[in-house]
């Protein structure tokens, strides 16, 4: 009989169908030929004839290309080998994903544990991710960042003898050696080059009292040079930006709000526009508010308003009251180069003037050997911001989602290993049919690609949740919102894709490559869940064990750094600090910057103090220079008596006003409690004494030959006077070396004398992981600022607008700053810590669980291959405990091998945890052995399951595979 | 008269009317189709495969047909097309509008010969 099929192909071949449906048409009308020329054998043609007559029916030889054309799609071949040209290529692809869906379909427990798995993994990654590209990677909301340059300055040590303040806008690297901090005179030099054509400066924010709109509050004002707004491209959204006209030092005082604060602080009203304000007591004019994109340029730092540096010598801010001296470096020089000047003409330029300013100017400002250097460099590079702060978290954080994503991927590697077992006659009958093993490949791994990509999707969607879980922990710590925002962009889309697709080859390949090797024989000739090919199955449990060892060690990573951080915590919530911490509000008031002079000072703390321990509910009432477990702490220079002459010491100082240690509790343990006379007396001697912030006039109220009486804590007399009796022993303030010296105690006029007439219980100053070291508390005296304590008898909470009203009867402009109780402020304290161990706990947990998937499906897929040999055992007799001992022996067996290997690599790693640890070592036993007997009980219980099932096998049914 | 294989237009839209009605009752094949369409035409209308198929693929795309390969013991398989809900719609429909047809031809053929005839 003829070819028909031949015939038909020749005359399908110019459609260039897929090879399924051309051999589909083939098949249909081979078969109607075929009848047809039987029929005609059956009415008595010859052959020959028969077969022309049947040709007829394909009549012209294009006619049933022509009338199927319309019909029928080009399709490329189905299988067409890698490299196969482009067109294939892609349709080979649609068509491998196509089998993949199908695939997947067919098992839909596998597919769904597998999506679950990596969509954890990815989904842990991307909200990690989106928290560094809020955080670190945002280009900052200026038109054209790229070419905007900063002034950084280089020198030998020794160089900056001046003032200093960066507000952390450069980091706080190299301080003395370089800087970003420039004085006013050098800005308006550098202001006459003719290599710039802009260029700004601007320092801050400086805490601001506002009245003038509600209660009195503390702004952030951020001050800046005229041309800042029209430099950086930003304008108004209403009103206009501040200009020219607002740098004078005569100019009417102007501000502009930003978006954020215009809309909290005046619920966004345009009737702002022109409304006075008053800050630090000093009346500005609201001229506009900035665009909302515009929230600052150091990432993170919150900006109420915006003023010119002409206005800081009205407002008296300490550190501003000299702007234009040469010895206040204070503003950042940011500037944009004019067009075709180079940024070395102009690095080289503005080197020659801040040399000669400093080296050569009216009152040289150091010597050449200092080398002064400018540096530029693009404002983005250098301005970092908060960014420092959260950097460490997010590196351990990120740490932690590669460790948990790499267990994702052992895990879905262990399952397509097991699944790829039962594969195994699928791909064996592929193979034998043609398909090369290069098409397999590419169809396992573009399923594996296709898994991770469903679980990307998915994983996108607890990004989402995620990011917002995290940064609602970390402003949990603080009083501010967090000051980035965080929403996915094209960076993070890109990264959870490049993250997905290296995700599914980095899972997919080993078992790909696995399942190819497949042995054709036997795998076609038998039964794939019943007979093992010896050598390719020992293989493949070896790959699937080593997986599962490695998903357990890495877990076992992620734990014990999280079990060292929850423990940290723990013992940071179990230091006492040494005083009655429960029921106190705490506040701070800033009375100097409404320009109070001292003898109204004295009045306002005396009278606030009675005030507010008559309020209902508070027991009593309390001031200090500080607060104690605040984070900050007062340090000088003193000479302790009987001490070896020398530099001195640093010594830690708090001021304690009356009633403070009964107020916190503090017991003395040695002497006398201050007396009423002991503050009259430091007040007349030496009112700077106790005020760090006033500046030299107090100096000459100094009575010579008296001394001021203070008290000392434990570890004091623990250093210094371990034997002898500290009572009566005197200090001497002063970083110069007087001191014991020649007898000359309480002879030196120039120093501040201090005698101890009493021993105070230790306790915590600045911080809880700070051991208690000795502290010298001084009598209170006037201070330019101060907190109050109250010990309520209730919550705290309650009294804070009494307190508040309290305040504003004495003065209406006085704001209370940092309203917080005791227990917040230590919860504050803690903020990071509970934060990396609330995060990492988390994500510990999650290893475990994925660890465990991982080893389930192991031994379930073990258990299920193994069903014969554990028929024919129980057969034998084996008992049921037996069969358990068994799967669940080699189950415990690679956690208990895992576990060995991951606290190995623990003992490596955790070092670098250890600057976040307190009180347990980086390789602290109980918590590696803690960790290892969590993980083997978890393993047991995920080996429990699939033993449970061995011990259900019936031996007449797994014998009848045979 | 004679279907010359030239008239495509006229028998195009015939054809389809006549395999669906083919198919109406029950399932068959494509050599079964233009085997019935060749005897009960009494070998008046025929097709060659190179337009049955194609037609018959066309159907099958449009929803009016639907074609399964089916396996019967100790024959190799074929494939039959079934009236679809879609296609029995539209046969109902086309039935319909060839009847009006037919009726409006022959009318007027029937006037003319009528005329010539008087």
């Amino acid at each position: 009989m003829p070819d028909w099929k031949q015939e038909i192909l020749r005359r399908l071949a110019p459609l260039k169908l897929a090879a399924a449906r051309e051999a589909e048409i083939a098949e249909e009308i081979a078969q109607h030929l075929e009848d047809r020329y039987g029929e005609l054998l059956n009415s008595g043609k010859a052959e020959a004839q028969a077969r022309e007559l049947v040709l007829a029916e394909l009549s012209e030889s294009d006619l049933l290309a022509r009338n199927l054309r319309p019909l029928e799609k080009p399709m490329p071949q189905a299988t067409a080998p890698m490299g196969g040209g482009s067109r294939e290529f892609w349709g080979g692809l649609v068509q491998d994903i196509r089998y993949g869906l199908r695939m997947l379909g067919k098992s839909p427990g596998f597919a769904a544990v597998a999506i679950l798995t990596l969509a954890l993994g990815i989904g842990a990654n991307t909200a990690i991710f989106s928290l560094i590209d809020g955080v670190m990677l945002r280009t900052m909301p200026v038109k054209d960042a790229n070419n905007l340059v900063i002034f950084q300055w280089k020198a030998h040590k020794g160089f900056l003898d001046g003032e200093y303040s960066s507000f952390n806008d450069c980091g706080e690297a190299g301080i003395g050696t370089t800087g970003c901090s420039f004085p006013l005179p050098i800005i308006s030099k550098m202001h006459a080059l003719n290599v710039f054509s802009s260029l700004i400066a601007c320092a801050g924010p400086a805490e601001l009292a506002l009245s003038g709109n509600g209660p009195a509050s503390i702004v952030n004002g951020e001050i800046v040079s005229a041309d800042y707004f029209s430099t950086l491209g930003v304008n108004a959204v209403i009103g206009r930006t501040l200009g020219a006209s607002d740098e004078s030092y005569s100019a009417t005082p102007a501000v502009v709000l930003s978006y954020a604060y215009w809309q909290s602080a005046f619920g966004g009203s345009r009737s702002v526009l022109g409304r006075t304000i008053s800050l630090n007591n000093v009346p500005f004019t609201i001229v506009g508010v900035a665009e909302p994109s515009f929230t600052n340029l150091s990432p993170g730092k919150r900006q109420d308003l915006w003023l010119t540096i002409a206005m800081v010598p009205r407002l008296q801010i300490s550190w501003g009251s000299r702007i234009g001296s040469m010895e206040n470096w204070w503003l950042l020089m940011m500037a944009r180069l004019k067009p075709g000047v180079s940024l070395e003409r102009a690095q080289t330029a503005a080197t020659v003037t801040f040399r000669n300013e400093v080296l050569n100017g009216t009152k040289p400002y150091a010597k050449a050997t200092a080398d002064p250097q400018v540096v530029l460099t693009r404002v983005e590079d250098v301005l970092v911001g908060r960014r420092g702060t959260l950097s460490m978290l997010l590196k351990l954080l990120s740490a932690a989602v590669g460790i948990i994503l790499l267990i994702a991927c052992a895990t879905v590697a262990g399952l397509l290993l097991s699944r790829g077992a039962t594969r195994q006659k699928e791909v064996a009958v592929r193979l034998t049919l043609g398909a090369s093993r290069g098409t397999i490949l590419r169809q396992l791994l573009t399923e594996s690609v296709m898994l991770s990509f469903l679980g990307g999707i998915l994983g996108i969607a607890f990004a989402y949740w995620g990011v917002h879980a995290i940064t609602a922990l970390i402003a949990e710590g603080s009083s501010q919102p967090f000051p980035y925002v965080i929403a996915p962009d094209w960076r993070v889309l890109a990264f959870t894709l490049a993250i997905c697709v290296l995700t599914g080859l980095v899972f997919g390949l080993a078992p790909a490559f696995r399942s190819t090797r497949v042995d054709l024989t036997p795998a076609l000739k038998e039964n794939a869940s019943t007979l093992p090919s010896i050598g390719t199955r020992a293989g493949r449990f070896r790959l699937g064990s080593a997986l599962v060892v490695a998903q357990v060690a890495l877990s076992v990573v992620v734990l014990i750094g999280a079990g060292l951080l929850v423990r940290t915590l723990q013992n940071l919530r179990d230091i006492s600090p040494g005083f009655d911490t429960r029921n106190i509000l705490l506040f701070e008031i800033d009375p100097g910057q409404l320009h109070y002079e001292e003898p109204q000072l004295v009045n306002l703390f005396t009278e606030l103090r009675e005030r507010l321990s008559a309020l209902p509910g508070v027991l009593s009432a309390s001031y200090s220079s500080d607060a104690l477990l605040s984070g900050g702490r007062w340090s000088e220079t003193v000479h302790v008596e009987g001490q070896p002459a020398g530099p001195g010491i640093q010594m830690n100082i708090f001021a304690a006003g009356p009633g403070f240690f009964e107020n916190m509790r503090i017991p003395v343990v040695e002497g006398r409690m201050f007396s009423a006379t002991d503050f009259e007396q430091a007040q007349q001697i030496e009112p700077a004494v106790a005020n760090p912030r006033a500046t030299g006039e107090g100096a000459a109220n100094v009575v010579p030959n008296a001394s001021v009486n203070v008290l000392v804590n434990q570890a004091f007399v623990r250093r210094y006077f371990p034997v002898q009796n500290p009572l009566g022993k005197r200090i001497v303030e002063g970083g110069g070396t007087s001191g014991a010296e020649g007898g000359a105690w309480g002879t030196d006029a120039q120093s501040n004398h201090w005698q101890i007439i009493g021993v105070v219980k230790d306790t915590k100053y600045d911080t809880l992981r700070n051991e208690i070291r000795p502290v010298v508390y001084l009598p209170f005296t006037t201070s330019y600022g101060g907190y109050f304590e109250l010990r309520t008898a209730g919550d705290p909470h309650t009294l804070i607008s009494a307190v508040r009203d309290a305040a504003t009867k004495i003065d209406d402009r006085l704001p209370l700053q940092n309203v917080t109780t005791q227990t917040e402020q230590i919860g504050d304290l803690m903020s990071q810590e509970r934060l990396i161990a609330k995060v990492s706990g988390f994500f510990g947990v999650l290893a475990l669980v994925l660890a465990c998937i991982g080893l389930y499906g192991l031994l379930a897929y073990e258990v299920s291959r193994r069903t014969r040999e554990i028929g024919i055992r129980m057969a034998l007799g084996a008992q049921r405990r037996n069969v358990l001992r068994l799967v669940v022996g080699q189950g415990i067996a690679l956690a208990i091998v895992g576990a060995a290997v991951g606290i190995g690599v623990a003992l490596g790693v955790t070092r670098y945890l250890a600057s976040l640890l307190y009180g347990v070592q980086a390789d602290d036993p109980a918590t590696m052995v803690g960790v290892a007997i969590l993980l083997v009980l978890v393993a047991l219980a995920a080996c429990y399951i699939p033993a449970r099932r061995a011990t259900r096998v019936d031996p007449i049914v797994a014998l009848r595979y045979e | 008269m004679e279907f010359a294989a030239s008239d495509r237009e006229w028998k195009k839209g015939s054809a389809e009317l006549l395999i669906l009605s083919l198919v109406e009752a029950r399932p068959r094949h494509g050599y079964e189709i233009s085997k019935l369409i060749e005897q009960k035409s009494e070998g008046k209308l025929s097709f060659h495969v190179a337009s049955l198929y194609p037609l018959l693929y066309r159907l099958e795309k449009r929803g009016w047909l639907r074609g399964r390969w089916v396996e019967k013991a100790g024959q190799r398989r074929r494939r039959y097309y079934r009236l679809t809900r879609k296609g029995r719609r539209v046969l109902a429909s086309q039935q319909q509008g060839w009847q009006q047809f037919v009726e409006a031809v022959s009318r007027i053929t029937g006037d003319v010969a009528e005329a010539e005839n008087a």
